[in-house]
């Protein structure tokens, strides 16, 4: 029965995925875009903008990243890495589901469709920015951004998303914080 | 069962219109004057920074960066893709020309809209590099 109540769906998502017309605000700045850059940046002062370079692409190496690109004329780095989306809970929940939906069916249904639609891996990608402080030599600011591309299960995008997460900036800029230290010491 | 026909010929005839690509001669120049705006600076440090910023601010992930060719090219994620390259170059002994072209997931972005948008949002980062006092 899941079936029929799942494909009217899949057909609208695919119809309006296939001729979706651009967000009206895709080129706007949100009223957010403040609020996010500073939770997005910290300044680090008495160190070089390639010091900051080499500290960061030290913890993207310690946190399984590969570098895709700098350029240290702008002091432009990407990244990116392929990590597990999976949520236990989440696939405990579409378990139990999909064994629901076998008995309620008399086993006509178990094609494990909820299954299926479960977190399975993520590829997430990122930027760094330094910027030197126009006002202070060698004082710089580091903005990084985050994006991830989620795929279920089933092999089918899951979802795709900016990372506007606090605490994700947080725990990244305290490892940033501590590779800027040993690169100004030298470590 | 009438939903499944109705969505499937959505589907089939939704983005027949859509398909048209850019040949002809005129619609080009005009893509390219959307496209495109003139700064009065040459500083081209300043603005591919002021670009990589607005590009961070609106969200995109820089997939490239090149100073000396002066192009950028990002991704925006947000349940939609926009991949869009932007270069400068030098327009004439004091102005410098930014041209932005972007795809929404696979169809190229021609809304004027949509560009005037992205270089107001550029405005504002370009106005540091632009009353820079040396």
């Amino acid at each position: 029965m899941k079936k029929y109540r799942i494909a009217p769906i899949a057909l609208v998502a695919l119809a309006l995925g296939a001729c979706a017309t651009l967000p009206e605000d895709a080129f706007r700045l949100s009223e957010s875009a403040l609020e996010l850059r500073q939770l997005q940046t910290r300044e680090y002062d008495g160190v070089t903008d390639i010091q900051i370079l080499s500290a960061s692409s030290g913890v993207l190496q310690d946190l399984g990243y590969a570098i895709d690109e700098i350029e240290k004329e702008l002091g432009v780095l990407s990244a990116s890495k392929r990590a597990s989306a999976e949520d236990p809970t989440e696939i405990a929940g579409m378990i139990a589901l999909d064994m629901a939906d076998c008995l309620l069916t008399f086993f006509l249904g178990c094609e494990n469709e909820s299954y299926k639609s479960a977190k399975d891996v993520q590829d997430i990608r990122l930027t760094l920015v330094v910027l030197p402080d126009p006002d202070a030599d060698n004082t710089h600011s580091v903005r990084v951004t985050i994006q991830r591309v989620v795929w279920a299960k089933g092999g089918a995008l899951h979802s795709q998303e900016t990372i506007n997460d606090a605490e994700v900036y947080q725990a990244f800029f305290d490892k940033l914080s501590k590779s800027v230290f040993l690169e100004k010491e030298g470590v | 069962m009438r939903i499944f026909l109705v969505l499937s010929l959505l589907i089939l005839s939704g983005c027949a219109a859509q398909t048209a690509s850019i040949t002809a001669g005129g619609s080009q120049v005009a893509l390219r004057q959307i496209q495109t705006r003139e700064y009065n600076t040459l500083d081209k440090r300043g603005t591919l920074r002021s670009v990589v910023a607005t590009l961070q601010d609106l969200g995109f992930v820089i997939d490239k960066a090149d100073y000396e060719l002066a192009t950028i090219s990002a991704t925006k994620l947000q349940n939609y893709e926009i991949r869009m390259t932007v270069t400068v170059r030098e327009r004439d002994s004091e102005r410098l020309a930014v041209r932005a072209s972007a795809r929404f997931n696979e169809k190229p972005i021609e809304d004027p809209n949509a560009y005037q948008d992205f270089f107001t949002s550029l405005d504002k980062a370009m106005f540091l590099t632009l009353h820079k006092v040396d």
